[in-house]
């Protein structure tokens, strides 16, 4: 190693507008011709330091060493200069164009004034037989599979000649086989003299491809090692970190009968994320049943079979005994079924409308807030206005439109008119993600209160001192299938959670 | 929410002054006496109550086809179906005057509720194929009303045509199924008073009833909608057949209220009226009464200097077309689903949102 490193960042911070510190002085460096993964969970600060390498975010200091000498990545364009390509998560295609016509735009052969097409299209075809990435350089983008897709994003990447070549989570959107395929193209990649920066939380990915890992944690860099000197136990421990001891610490209740029982539930989704696998699980009146794994596991195809959103391709859903099979979500949520959802401007309420439609909606054809075909507008709003005293909303009134909330106070009022509704079984998806500690504290008591009152609760948490701090058992969801069960006890860490959430091991 | 409706109101009527100003002022200046000409088109319409009238007639049919609109537009549908179900509405008002024997008090609530039901299929069968077939109903519908339109010139021609009237017209409306006329010297019918009521009871539907509350969580959050469990569909094709029902009504009513016979060789726009009304409203009913009264009299205002100047016609479809730019395009950047449509990017827009919304309301 007489030759300065490829890639080095050198003491880099990075504190965004609101204050938030994503990454706290980090230095380490990247040797080049090699698969080089980074580690951590979501928001450990992985995606921005990828940004500022790529010259979509400027450090607030520190430095990036390209070669032994400091630049100055200032775009996306600037580092494509330098050799750096990023393959993102989400992908910047044009659906509707070809694929010659997305690898060459922004750098087309030109003949005279008008485009080369064959040269762009004879251009595409040595690329992609160079790299042994096949696809059809005349289809239409929108018309790929997403693994396809990915390989379009490579062959752009690779055609603006890069050394360095960043892939965010690319397995996120691929099947097994899939994901295999494009591990053998990165090796081929590697072995032509390139450089990958892969990006993953899936040590099982990591350790089959990378040969070096960096740990980032809580924006700080935690560990740094050639992957055969260090164990994946010792990475999970390091990806987790040392998690304080959770307040309010149930687990071990004992609970009432099964609410809501799913028998071998499988669901085919377009999206890998979403897919399900013979999912064996009974959720009883009174526990809260924790749901752990890392974004992507299953969690949103679990929540939507079992909403009535989407009937699952194969298996049963009965609540008390009765399957649900056919029925939507207006005929679940009368027989007691509420749901936070995730995100919950998206899905949880209108922005626009005023707090009193949001905290009423669902419940606005029963006989306290309407008579005939018109609503008791005065009801709706003397309810919603002890929904806010009782759920200490801050608002500026009941008739401000539920934008003018911040997020916890939005959750807030979201769980006022979710909970108001005595309910049977309660799906909690990631309830307190995002807001303050103290919302998130009171929605924590709210949800242990409802447990006690014998609501079946379903908590599907990123949080896992929120899962350790609220739930009675744990399942743990790993792509799609249920890959751990425990009972939760003052012996249960984030540590001994995050082998199964991280596809390590089995033991369901 | 009205004061923030009618402050964007007021910032689109204003920008509209300053566009006709910048059409017009140009075309006066070539004129020996440009004066006359601005004050023309803007006193003009006030000088002389049968103009006045004409703002207030020429409104009527923009209020109800705005009122139709902002319905479908609150549920967010694009159904333009108003323009069909308007002339087929006037088309099966006047049919049924004419051919069916009534007593003549019952002529006139008898010919509109048939002309409402029949004309309201243009806007129903775009409602039926989205809510089954997920079928764009802006698509279906654009093209239906030019169904309608030939449809409804064959009854004319071979069921309805007057031989002794020497064009392609009905025969006359009876006398006992003409709308009262209500201010001497004008034109003013009954279809006013209907209008402006149906503009205060399309606000109580909209605010104060279930179905209005249903429609608008559909048309805001199509999402939270599904989250709540919400029969997305069948809301859908409601608010679809209360804006065609509107529509039609609006369509007999015109005819009832100011034709002799029935005298429409093709579509005669009013829907597309109520569309720029509904837009330049923001969909509020109550504002749908000054936003159609506004752009009646700028119609006004344009037809008086075409008529009294040497001012070419085309000056004031230059106009018309002026402002119809400044609202849609207005109403583009205020819409992301009407701006991924034009740009052509709605199958990718759908791919993210739509299949979860629908899957919700099919079960």
């Amino acid at each position: 190693m007489t030759n300065a490193p490829l890639v080095a960042f050198a003491g880099i911070s990075k504190t965004y507008g609101n204050g938030t510190l994503a990454l706290d002085d980090v230095s380490f460096s990247i040797a080049g011709g090699v698969i080089h993964a980074i580690c951590g969970e979501n928001g450990a600060g992985k995606s921005t330091l990828m940004k500022i390498l790529f010259g979509l975010e400027q450090p607030s200091s520190g430095a990036v060493l390209l070669d032994g000498k400091a630049v100055a990545i200032t775009s996306p364009r600037v580092a494509a200069g330098q050799g750096i390509g990023m393959v993102h998560q989400h992908f910047s295609l044009v659906p509707s164009l070809s694929v010659t016509e997305n690898i060459v735009l922004g750098q087309e052969p030109r003949r005279g004034a008008f485009i080369d097409r064959a040269a762009a299209r004879q251009r595409v075809v040595d690329l992609a037989q160079r790299y042994n990435l096949l696809v059809d350089p005349d289809a239409v983008v929108r018309t790929l599979s997403v693994a396809a897709q990915q390989k379009v994003e490579i062959l752009k990447a690779l055609s603006r000649d890069v050394r360095v070549l960043i892939l965010d989570e690319p397995t996120a959107v691929l099947t097994p086989p899939e994901t295999d395929e494009l591990f053998e193209r990165l090796r081929d990649l590697r072995a032509a003299g390139l450089t990958i920066l892969f990006i993953s939380h899936k040590l099982r990915e990591v350790r089959a491809l990378a040969s070096h890992v960096t740990v980032l944690r809580a924006g700080r860099l935690v560990g740094d090692a050639p992957l055969d000197a260090i164990e994946d136990d010792a990475i999970a421990r390091l990806v987790m970190g040392q998690a304080e001891r959770p307040k309010l610490k149930r687990g071990g209740r004992v609970s009432g009968a099964a609410t809501v029982t799913l028998a071998d539930v499988s669901l085919a989704a377009r999206d890998a994320a979403d897919r399900l696998h013979d999912l064996d699980l009974a959720i009883h009146a009174g526990e809260i049943l924790g749901v752990a794994g890392v974004d992507g596991s299953g969690q949103r195809g679990l929540v939507s079979v079992l909403t009535g959103r989407i009937q699952p391709s194969a298996g049963a859903i009965a609540y008390d005994g009765h399957s649900i099979a056919g029925l939507g979500t207006a005929a679940l949520r009368q027989r007691g079924l509420a749901h936070l959802p995730a995100d919950r401007f998206h899905d949880g309420g209108s922005k626009r409308m005023s707090l009193v439609e949001n905290a009423i909606a669902g419940a606005h054809r029963l006989a306290a807030f309407s008579s005939g075909p018109f609503l008791k507008r005065r009801a709706m709003e003397a309810r919603t206005v002890q929904m806010i005293e009782r759920y200490n909303v801050r608002a500026p009134g009941p008739k401000a439109p539920l934008a003018a909330l911040s997020g916890g106070n939005a959750q807030k009022l979201i769980a006022a008119r979710e909970f108001a509704t005595e309910p049977r079984f309660l799906i909690a998806d990631q309830p307190t993600r995002g807001i303050d500690v103290a919302a998130a504290a009171f929605l924590h008591e709210r949800l242990s209160e409802l447990a006690e009152k014998g609501c079946a609760v379903l908590l599907i948490t990123a949080d896992l001192d929120e899962l350790l701090a609220l739930s009675d058992r744990i399942v743990v969801l790993y792509a799609g299938r249920i890959v751990a069960r425990m009972e939760n006890g003052p012996d249960l860490t984030p540590e001994r959670l995050g082998p199964s959430m991280l596809g390590l091991e089995s033991a369901a | 929410m009205i004061r923030s409706a009618l402050a964007s109101f007021v910032i689109t009527a204003v920008l509209l002054v300053v566009v006709v100003g910048i059409v017009l002022v140009p075309i006066a200046m070539q004129m020996p006496d440009p004066l006359a000409v601005l004050d023309m088109f803007v006193l003009g319409p006030f000088r002389n109550p049968r103009h006045t009238g004409n703002i207030i007639e020429m409104a009527t049919p923009g209020m109800m086809c705005g009122l139709a609109v902002a319905i479908m537009l609150r549920a967010g549908m694009f159904n333009l179906g108003v323009e069909g179900a308007f002339f087929l509405g006037g088309l099966a008002t006047v049919a049924t005057v004419l051919l069916v024997p009534l007593p003549g008090w019952a002529m006139a609530p008898v010919g509109l509720a048939v002309g409402a039901v029949v004309g309201s299929s243009v806007c129903a069968v775009p409602g039926l194929l989205r809510a089954r077939y997920d079928a764009s109903e802006l698509v279906s519908s654009l093209m239906l009303n030019f169904a309608a339109l030939f449809i409804g010139l064959f009854i004319v021609n071979y069921f309805l045509r007057d031989p002794t009237a020497g064009a392609m017209v009905s025969y006359k409306i009876p006398n006992d199924a003409r709308l009262p006329r209500l201010v001497a010297g004008t034109r003013i019918h009954l279809g006013t008073i209907i209008a402006v009521a149906g503009c205060l009871l399309g606000t109580v539907y909209l605010f104060m009833t279930r179905a209005g509350f249903e429609s608008r969580i559909v048309g805001l959050n199509p999402a939270f909608a599904a989250h709540l469990g919400l029969p997305i569909r069948w809301i859908l094709l409601r608010s679809q057949l209360i804006g065609g029902l509107i529509a039609a009504g609006a369509g007999g009513i015109e005819m009832l209220g100011l034709y002799q016979r029935f005298s429409w060789q093709g579509l005669p726009g009013n829907g597309w009226t109520g569309v720029v009304v509904a837009i330049l409203a923001r969909d509020n009913p109550i504002l749908l009464i000054p936003a159609a009264l506004f752009l009646s009299y700028l119609q006004v205002g344009g037809d008086l200097i075409s008529r009294n100047f040497d001012v070419p016609s085309e000056a004031v479809g230059l106009i018309q077309a002026l402002v119809l730019l400044v609202v849609t395009s207005s109403a583009i950047m205020r819409n992301p689903r009407l701006l991924r449509f034009i740009t052509g990017r709605k199958a990718a827009a759908n791919k993210t949102s739509g299949p979860k919304v629908a899957e919700g309301s099919a079960a």
